[in-house]
Parts: structure tokens; C-alpha cells; sequence
């Protein structure tokens, strides 16, 4: 299950690493699916909601 | 003293005016006793959805040290700024004095961007080279009618 990166300290600034744990339409990816631990994934997933706030990543693929 | 991480995305129109728009945003930092650690202009970015109807933006990004107390007055003053469309103020353990990953990202762009220039003249000078081309076939033409020769 080494399909993931995880990077020493968790960034919203760092889309490329988040960009991982994000489906094509735009969904955080479940953890049973990623299989890192509980703890990381809570990092990752407060991450990508801060930079979906910032305009970093996006909500959806429904976006104009 | 807590350390904070503000992230300003500028109405990207206002681009030009940036620097007066820092210096004000750090004259309002400094009166509310905020020490700026580091400032870093990403600046204009595509934006992964519109916000305002805009497509782009402005970041800024702002690594200070200051007072609890004296964010609000400084989210009260943001909020009523037309120019910013978007902020964030984080709360951080450390501060960091490395720059950002988007800061980097967007320096490796900047220095993409003239290659891209170059590689257009390049072009350019591709389109001229065919005119210069027949010219100089007709020199090997020669040049090889002069080894026949001397053969």
C-alpha cells in the first residue's frame, strides 16, 4: 500500500502531495482507500479543506 | 505572542498596485504591534474556481508574530477592503523561514516563462532559416558540382 506519498510536515500550500488524495471529481479520498494511518489522514484531509478555501485545489469538477 | 500565517489572495486587476497595497497592509500590521518575519509576493495565480468572477489572483502571503487580541481589528479592516478577495489568517506552531512550496513554484514558472520566449524566437528564426536555406543549397549545389570536378 505505498501508493502514497506523505511528506515530513502536512502544507496546504503543498498541492502537489494533496493533489494524491483527491479523486478526479474533486473528493478527499476515504482512508480505508488510502490506508495511511488515522492520524495523517485528519492532517491530509484538514489540508485540503484549507486549500480548497484558498483556491488551491478545487471543491468539485463542476466548477465554471 | 502567537505566530500566524496570513495568506491575501489581491484582486488581481489591482496586480500593478501591489506594492502599495503592501505597504499599507504593512503599516496596518505594524500599528496593531505585528513583527513581520517574512513576506512572500507568489503573486498572480489561476485560481481553481472563480471567486468574484475572477480567474486569477493575487497571493500574498504574510509569516508574523503578534497579539491574539489585535487580529480581529486586523480581520475587521480586511473584511471592508474591496481589494482583497479572498484571506486566511492561520494560527502556526512555528514559523517557518523557508520559502513556500507556491513561492517556489512560481519563481520555477517565472524562470520557465522567458525559455518559452527564447524557444518562440527560436521559431522565429526557424521560419527565417528555410528562406536562408535555398540560397544555401544552392552553395552545396556548386560546392559539390566542385568536387565533382576535381574528382
Amino acid at each position: 500500500m505505498k501508493k502514497f506519498q506523505l511528506p515530513e510536515n502536512f502544507d496546504y500550500k503543498n498541492t502537489d502531495i494533496l493533489k494524491q488524495f483527491i479523486t478526479e471529481t474533486g473528493k478527499i479520498v476515504p482512508a480505508r482507500v488510502t490506508g495511511i494511518s488515522a492520524s495523517n489522514q485528519r492532517k491530509v484531509t484538514k489540508s485540503i479543506k484549507i486549500a480548497r478555501f484558498l483556491a488551491l485545489l478545487p471543491y468539485t469538477d463542476m466548477h465554471q | 505572542m502567537n505566530n500566524y500565517e496570513t495568506i491575501l489572495i489581491i484582486n488581481p486587476n489591482l496586480s500593478s498596485k501591489v506594492n502599495e497595497f503592501k505597504k499599507k497592509f504593512e503599516k496596518l500590521l505594524a500599528d496593531n504591534s505585528f513583527e513581520v518575519k517574512k513576506v512572500e509576493d507568489i503573486g498572480r495565480r489561476q485560481l481553481a474556481y472563480s471567486i468574484n468572477n475572477h480567474h486569477k489572483g493575487h497571493y500574498l502571503l504574510y509569516r508574523m508574530q503578534g497579539d491574539p487580541k489585535n487580529i480581529s481589528e486586523i480581520e475587521v479592516k480586511i473584511k471592508y477592503d474591496e481589494a482583497i478577495i479572498r484571506h486566511l489568517i492561520l494560527a502556526v506552531k512555528e514559523l517557518s523561514g523557508e520559502d513556500s512550496v507556491l513561492l517556489t513554484e512560481a519563481l520555477e514558472n517565472k524562470n520557465k516563462k522567458p525559455e518559452s520566449d527564447d524557444a518562440a524566437e527560436e521559431k522565429e528564426v526557424k521560419k527565417e532559416k528555410p528562406i536562408d536555406e535555398s540560397p544555401k543549397e544552392e552553395v552545396t549545389e556548386e560546392k559539390s558540382d566542385d568536387k565533382e570536378e576535381d574528382a
